[in-house]
């Protein structure tokens, strides 16, 4: 380490808090190498550390307990390699979802994740947070895309898991430990992904107007027929749902998928499933990304897609009619959505929260608040209960970080 | 399925387990299922990898996640370590006992526990094996993705610790992509459920750690697993070449496509050879095949496999042969399934190798195991899913010839090195186990090493649970410091820390 230039420091201003905690410095390494060196000698300092990517996610979790440094990973944006005809890359955690797909598109391939904000979201916060988009339906999520990661521990040492090949099975699976640990455990350096061809075709179709039973019947359908859509995502219009559909793959089959999923929503009274323009799928999906970016409050709802129904009828109901200009986007396969809007009373909106999280918690369900004013932040955790397994969570973070110097706070349960 | 000639590597002499802790252990399972006289706990001596060979001082075969608690607590009173075991056919030595220890079969514990169609899970004990899974589903027009070879007797626990994969990952992922949640006994006695079938709970992916964690992190006694929905349609084709060379062409030019087959798997000369003297097949006797699956919706499989038929004509094919129906296309599954165990019609022992190199340097690598195999003077028979560069080199010798089973080791060892060499791996479903704890400090650093240990004492302090497994060398899992243990406030979000 002390061959290593120091990395660029300036003193923390409020406009680098997290959830309101400025730190007193902010790191902005050029190498992994100086963001070791970084955390090292916070190490020996006893000083708490919390890392900021595209700061896309910063209203997420609790408000760190102490926040001495902010590492930003801005200058850590190298394609550190990328080999096309093996389908990998491998990336430095400060790089955007954007450039990456730039890179990859070149070679007519892409990382198969398609979350809002891709010019922002930097590949280590996607990770830190389990960001994802609508073609989760059909690629999963960053747990089934990465095969590789190295990050940087919180005593400064580099260490890594996974590798660089798609089937890999030696030692415990480092990769899919950090995904989703909010930059509690260590410091993302690198990720390595497996990539998927770019579809030669690609179509969205939209079946308008649809309860919450219409959309999740769609979705059993469909599933019924044999169809594989590449994404599935229900946005809320008024009353109803507008379903959207697409499909990617090779002209013959996307084609002949179109045509049966019409067929399948013709069949339905007054049912109607349009194929989209260009344009109008383009605004389409630009709608659903601007939806899941929305606030000032947003909520997390992960449910048994078979619950759909007693959930938006039910609770959720409830915690829509708290809210100013409500939005809904629902993942009706994934049984995954997320309840937007402008919280009327703080209070009632708390409790409109617990209401969904207590009919939720029999099945595993959950409630995350991924953003929300201070006054609502008072009456409820962004968090929820703690899940069954915490105190092996919370060993699992006592062997990584033993002094809880990494976001300490931030994260569930007070991780 | 080796012939298991090759020198045991027991060192330490068999330990006892002494009466009254037998007599305990049979009170908590049945007498019945609990397995001390030294003749019966031969069957328990190896997995799959039968050259590793050690006498447990027990085995147990409870019947329910409250007996399993129980047969762990006991242990722990007794600091006995203990090994949990599916079908034993891993072949890594994952389930090789240690001297002395508690081996806890859970073939046993083998209910569908629970069938939600329309949420998309099941729910199962660990001694389902994985191919009950996906026959209990077929019915209702699912399946469960994850097929390895021996998938008709191997467990679902078993595939949980070692991540198996099998020859349709390449599309559809590994056992690691298909596991929503598992109740765990951990070495301690104490049951956590991690995941569930709802996504993305709260915290950390604990489920994506367990899977693959080669029965180092807990005792798992049920899974929730993820059902797909049968495809449309399924094209398979097989094609013969001249050599391997063009067969790995014909693999880089369908993938570079666009086409995600479901599987793709080659076989060189060899391998061919031996699967015709097992199953009777008519495949002609040439340097290479390949056997590729596409599945989806009709359409899009009927472009892929036209497409990829043409790909593989253009490579040099010499023979493209498409099965007329479903039983013909069983049939060339078969014979590739078969392969492993079809060596030893060729050879009299053999070794299963399970290495992993970028999918581009097929050809590369088939030369340079060609050379090793020549150097070595011992015939190689190389079986792979190409798709996913997943190698499975079968280095054939005879035990009886003085030499041959310690240079055929050596060749084993030297393909896992040329797979690291081009940035591959050691394993790409066998898992490290036992047998492949020395090269795990070639492919990963002293402090990868250590944050994966860091990991498994997380999960057991006591390193209770299958110790000798994946680590180089023995390693302790020291206290851990005092701060950090929250006060409940603190978790409750009432205060802080300052």
């Amino acid at each position: 380490m002390t061959a290593t230039a120091p990395a660029a420091v300036r003193a923390g201003t409020s406009a680098d808090a997290i959830l309101g905690v400025a730190p007193k410095e902010v790191f902005s390494p050029a190498t992994i190498e100086e963001a070791a060196a970084v955390l090292e000698e916070k190490a020996h300092a006893s000083a708490s550390v919390g890392f900021v990517g595209g700061g896309t996610a910063l209203g997420l979790g609790r408000p760190p307990r102490r926040l001495d440094a902010v590492l930003r990973t801005e200058h850590l944006t190298r394609i550190v390699e990328h080999a096309p005809s093996d389908q990998i890359i491998v990336v430095e955690a400060g790089i955007t979802l954007a450039e990456l797909q730039r890179a990859v598109g070149a070679h007519r391939q892409r990382l198969a994740l398609d979350p809002p904000l891709p010019e922002r979201r930097t590949i280590g916060g996607l990770l830190a947070t389990n960001g994802f988009g609508a073609r989760r339906t059909r690629y999963g999520s960053l747990r089934d895309l990465i095969i590789g990661v190295s990050l940087v521990r919180a005593d400064g040492v580099p260490a890594k898991g996974g590798g660089k090949v798609v089937k890999n099975v030696a030692g415990f699976d480092l990769p899919k430990m950090m995904v989703g640990s909010l930059g509690t455990l260590g410091l993302v350096a690198t990720v390595t992904f497996r990539l998927h061809p770019l579809p030669d075709s690609d179509i969205t179709l939209v079946a308008r107007a649809r309860t919450a039973r219409g959309v999740r019947e769609l979705a059993s359908a469909m599933r019924g027929a044999q169809l594989e859509p590449a994404a599935v995502a229900a946005l809320l219009q008024g009353e109803r749902f507008d379903v959207a559909i697409r499909f990617e793959g090779f002209p013959a089959g996307v084609a002949e998928q179109r045509d049966r999923l019409r067929q399948l929503v013709g069949q339905e009274p007054g049912s109607a499933c349009d194929i989209l323009s260009e344009a109008e799928a383009r605004a389409l999906w630009e709608r659903h990304d601007a939806l899941r970016t929305a606030g000032p409050l947003r909520a997390k709802l992960a449910f048994l897609p078979a619950a759909l129904e007693a959930l938006a009828e039910g609770p959720l109901a409830n915690l829509m009619g708290a809210l100013g200009e409500p939005s809904f986007v629902l993942y009706p396969t994934l049984g995954l959505g997320f309840v937007a809007g402008l919280p009327k009373d703080a209070a009632l909106v708390a409790q409109a929260v617990e209401s969904v999280r207590g009919s939720l918690a029999g099945t595993g369900g959950s409630l995350v608040l991924e953003e929300a004013p201070h006054d609502v932040r008072a009456h409820a955790d962004p968090w929820g209960p703690p899940p069954a397994s915490f105190e092996l969570m919370r060993a699992l973070k006592a062997r990584l970080d033993p002094e809880g110097r990494l976001n300490p706070g931030r994260f569930v349960g007070g991780i | 399925m080796e012939n298991g000639t090759r020198a045991s590597v027991s060192a330490a002499p068999d330990a006892t387990v002494s009466r009254s802790v037998v007599a305990r252990m049979a009170a908590l399972v049945g007498a019945r299922n609990c397995i001390s006289d030294p003749s019966e706990l031969g069957t328990y001596e190896s997995d799959g990898l039968t050259s590793f060979r050690v006498t447990p001082g027990l085995v147990v075969l409870p019947a329910s996640t409250e007996e399993v608690v129980a047969v762990v607590k006991l242990a722990r009173e007794n600091g006995l370590a203990l090994v949990a075991r599916g079908a034993g056919t891993g072949l890594s030595g994952g389930a090789l006992p240690v001297s002395g220890c508690v081996v806890v079969a859970l073939t046993r514990m083998k209910r569908i526990l629970e069938v939600d169609l329309e949420n998309g899970f099941l729910r199962v004990q660990p001694g389902v094996a994985n191919l009950d899974v996906s026959k209990h589903l077929g019915p209702a027009g699912y399946y469960y993705a994850p097929d390895p070879s021996s998938q008709s007797v191997c467990t679902i626990g078993g595939n949980v610790s070692e991540n198996s994969g099998g020859a349709h990952c390449l599309k559809y992922g590994f056992t690691a992509n298909h596991v929503l949640g598992a109740r765990v006994v951990l070495g301690d006695g104490a049951v956590v459920d991690l995941g569930g079938p709802v996504l993305d709970g709260p915290g950390y992916d604990l489920t994506g750690v367990l899977v693959g964690g080669e029965g180092m992190l807990g005792i798992v006694t049920e899974v929730i697993l993820r059902m797909l929905r049968k495809p449309q349609a399924t094209r398979t084709f097989f094609a013969t070449f001249p050599s391997t060379d063009e067969a790995g062409n014909a693999v880089s030019r369908i993938i570079a496509s666009g086409v995600v087959p479901a599987a793709i798997e080659m076989m060189d000369r060899l391998a061919m050879q031996a699967a015709v003297a097992a199953t009777g097949l008519d495949w002609p006797d040439v340097g290479a095949s390949l056997l590729m699956d596409v599945d989806g919706p009709l359409a899009e499989v009927e472009h892929t496999s036209r497409h990829s038929v043409e790909l593989a004509r253009a490579a040099g094919a010499l023979e493209i042969r498409i099965p007329k129906d479903e039983n013909e296309r069983a049939l060339m599954w078969k014979g590739r399934k078969s392969a492993f165990a079809a060596v030893g019609r060729i050879s009299p022992n053999y070794i299963v190798q399970d290495g992993v190199i970028p999918r581009s340097a097929i050809a590369e690598v088939l030369h340079e195991i060609a050379e090793l195999s020549k150097k070595a003077g011992l015939r190689v028979a190389n079986v792979f899913h190409a798709g996913d560069g997943n190698l499975h080199p079968l280095v054939l010798y005879d035990a009886r010839v003085p030499g041959q089973e310690k240079a055929a080791e050596e060749l084993g060892g030297a393909i896992l090195r040329l797979c690291l060499r081009l940035g591959g791996s050691i394993t790409g479903e066998h898992g490290v186990g036992a047998e492949k704890v020395a090269y795990m400090g070639e492919m990963f650093g002293e402090a990868d090493l250590e944050t994966m240990h860091r990991v498994r004492c997380a999960f057991d302090p006591a390193r209770r649970l299958n110790p000798g497994k994946v680590f180089p060398t023995p390693r302790l899992c020291g206290d851990l410091p005092g701060p950090y243990v929250p006060h409940p406030s603190e978790l409750s979000g009432e205060a802080t820390r300052g």
